[in-house]
């Protein structure tokens, strides 16, 4: 299983589904999720519905995204959590800097 | 075609045992008396009998009656051979259990034509009487199957009775077996799940799918999985078993803890409605699926619609069974109808809801299962997570050596053990991050000596996983050991990693850092997540005391 990803019709959102474990295996394309035809996005979605799995390592990755896109993009929201997931992003303190709904 | 003949008078025998032979028929028997008559028949199980009516003894008539009776079910032609010829008594022969009859002196032709007229008949009652036994052993042993299956079945679909607090349900089958499934099951993070379906068609036949379901709906329910994955792996199970025609509508409904945190999974099944306090229907989660069975995989859609509910809201989730109720004049219910029972009485329960079903069928027949569920939006007693937990302590270690590490991850293999094998569900997240934090410190660090300040920037991070392959594949001679301890009675696990490193220098990793840093939360989380994280012997061991 990995990620998959979906673009809103005028392409201004895009939405990272992630896969059920979420850690530095997908580093490499998580990375290219949201920097690969990304110029028209102005908001970003990662929508955790099926993600069991996380760590640290999942955090910096969502951390660094934010820093890379600064200037282009200014909504970031995480969605769907299954609730042990919304434990470590609350833990993290995460809501300071995404949108977790 | 076996005959008897019975006569008192051996010159009349003689005359029908001749022509008998003339016809063709040599298989027969002859008695002079009634006794002798009803000992042959017993023992010789004769097609057809030829009676004399005046006989010394037993007379014709009373012999009929007896042969008749012993006859049992499968038809005995009587023809009686008679001088009588006053009408009373030949009506008599027919009253006695006599088929037939013939005066004497008999005609050869009319008799011969009569014994296979009534030869005809005696095949055609053996042959009912074969079908029938056959029918009688078919319908026994469907019923001896059916009782199996329903045994089965009031097993598999046995669930947990907690959910009786906060769900009012019905399931009323139209035959013996449902084509309607109704399942609940509590989640391991304190919410619960359930789930309605109606498998197209009704009896055994629709129902037989049930099984496959309810077992995976428990299983991932003990699990605490999403509802996406619950409806994949459903659909995958049931695209596997059923036959083309037939499938799966279903409705699956997870509550949260909080209990009005909501989300929904609609495939085929009529809208879930929320219904406010003052009876207003607020919203419908209609149906945005494809019922399951259907779609291939790759084509299976499983977005879930989410929303918080208030206190006091009901869900109210029902199958077509109740929508589709027809008076005797075949007006049908309808969705709006079934919404006016609601909102005329905002609190109405099921068992009202099943009267009212009732006086609207005014008598006619019921033609689907109907099944309905209200759940009305409450605080949620904690469920405990470790409700079937081992209560034997146990001791695992895993000493895992360089060429294992290179190849895959142990983690989710050691969180699987742990869950499944002590009955945890609930914890494989919160596991799964403690365990992970602590190998891939104990690898990075302890092992590779790599350099956590690299993560900085975006770039850096991809170096440091990619100098985290390089380093890893030559790495030889070291071990990670991992070893978790099950204390029952303290409904705690101790976790411990031991590396084979130089030792590192844990201060520095534990250092809380702001909430910008792309690195260094690992061991925050962890202290979050346990009871106890201490460090010991230059960091090489590291012991951790979760608490379940």
């Amino acid at each position: 299983m990995s990620l998959e990803r979906e673009f809103s019709e005028d392409k201004k959102q895009l939405t990272i589904m992630m896969s059920e474990r979420f850690d530095f295996s997908l580093v490499q394309e998580f990375r290219s999720a949201y920097s690969n035809d990304t110029d028209t996005v102005n908001a970003i979605v990662v929508d955790l519905q099926v993600t069991e799995y996380m760590d640290s390592s999942a955090l910096g990755m969502l951390l660094n995204m934010q820093k890379v896109l600064d200037k282009q993009v200014s909504s970031y929201k995480i969605t769907n959590c299954r609730p042990q997931v919304l434990k470590i992003l609350r833990i993290a303190r995460f809501s300071k800097k995404f949108n977790i709904c | 075609m076996r005959i008897l003949v019975v006569d008192d008078d051996s010159l009349n025998r003689f005359l029908l045992m001749h022509m008998l032979e003339q016809q063709g028929y040599t298989d027969t028997l002859e008695a002079a008396d009634g006794i002798t008559a009803i000992k042959l028949a017993e023992q010789f199980q004769p097609d057809l009998i030829l009676l004399d009516v005046i006989m010394p003894g037993m007379d014709g008539y009373e012999v009929a009656k007896i042969l008749k009776h012993e006859a049992g079910d499968i038809y005995l032609p009587i023809i009686f051979i008679t001088g009588l010829d006053n009408e009373s008594a030949l009506v008599k022969c027919l009253e006695v259990g006599g088929d037939d009859f013939v005066a004497k002196p008999f005609d050869k032709v009319v008799l011969s034509a009569k014994i296979r007229a009534h030869a005809r008949t005696r095949q055609l009652s053996r042959k009912a009487y074969e079908q029938n036994k056959q029918l009688t052993f078919y319908q026994n042993a469907i019923e001896r199957e059916h009782q199996i299956v329903e045994h089965i079945f009031s097993n598999a679909l046995a669930t947990d009775e907690f959910y009786t607090d906060y769900i009012d349900h019905c399931l009323e089958p139209a035959t013996d077996f449902n084509g309607d499934l109704f399942l609940a099951c509590a989640s391991p993070t304190g919410g619960f799940y359930f789930l309605i379906g109606d498998f197209t068609g009704h009896g055994l036949a629709s129902a037989i799918g049930a099984i496959p379901v309810s077992q995976a709906f428990q299983a991932m329910s003990r699990k605490g999985l999403s509802l996406m994955e619950m409806a994949e792996t459903i659909n995958k199970i049931l695209l596997s078993l059923l036959p083309d025609e037939m499938f799966f509508a279903a409705l699956i409904v997870e509550v949260s803890c909080t209990g009005k945190h909501i989300d929904v999974w609609n495939g085929g099944m009529p809208a879930l409605l929320l219904q406010d306090t003052n009876g207003d229907i607020v919203n419908r989660y209609e149906s945005r699926h494809m019922a399951l069975g259907i779609l291939e995989v790759h084509e299976f859609e499983s977005e879930v619609e989410r929303s918080e509910i208030s206190y006091g809201q009901r869900l109210i989730g029902f199958s077509d069974g109740i929508v589709e109720l027809q008076t005797p004049s075949g007006e049908m219910l309808g969705e709006s109808g079934f919404e006016t029972w609601l909102v005329e009485k905002p609190g109405i329960d099921i068992k009202e809801l099943l009267t009212k079903a009732d006086c609207f069928l005014a008598g006619e027949e019921r033609k689907d299962d109907v099944t309905m569920v209200i759940y009305t939006s409450q605080m949620l007693e904690p469920v405990t997570r470790v409700a079937d937990e081992s209560k034997l302590p146990i001791k695992i270690t895993s000493k895992i050596p360089p060429e294992y590490m290179k190849i895959s991850d142990p983690i989710i293999e050691l969180v699987n053990i742990v869950t499944n094998e002590l009955g945890l569900f609930g914890i494989h997240s919160e596991l799964f991050t403690i365990l992970s934090e602590l190998y891939n410190n104990a690898l990075e660090h302890g092992l590779l000596n790599l350099d956590s300040s690299l993560k900085q920037s975006e770039d850096g991070f991809l170096e440091y996983y990619s100098l985290r392959e390089q380093k890893l594949a030559s790495l030889e001679n070291a071990f990670i050991e991992i070893t978790i301890e099950y204390f029952p009675e303290h409904k705690k696990l101790g976790l411990q990693i031991v590396d084979s490193g130089k030792g590192f220098d844990h201060a520095k990793t534990t250092e809380v850092t702001s909430v910008e840093n792309a690195y260094g939360r690992g061991i925050s989380l962890v202290k979050e997540l346990c009871e106890s994280v201490k460090y010991s012997n230059h960091g090489n061991t590291v012991d951790v005391m979760f608490a379940l």
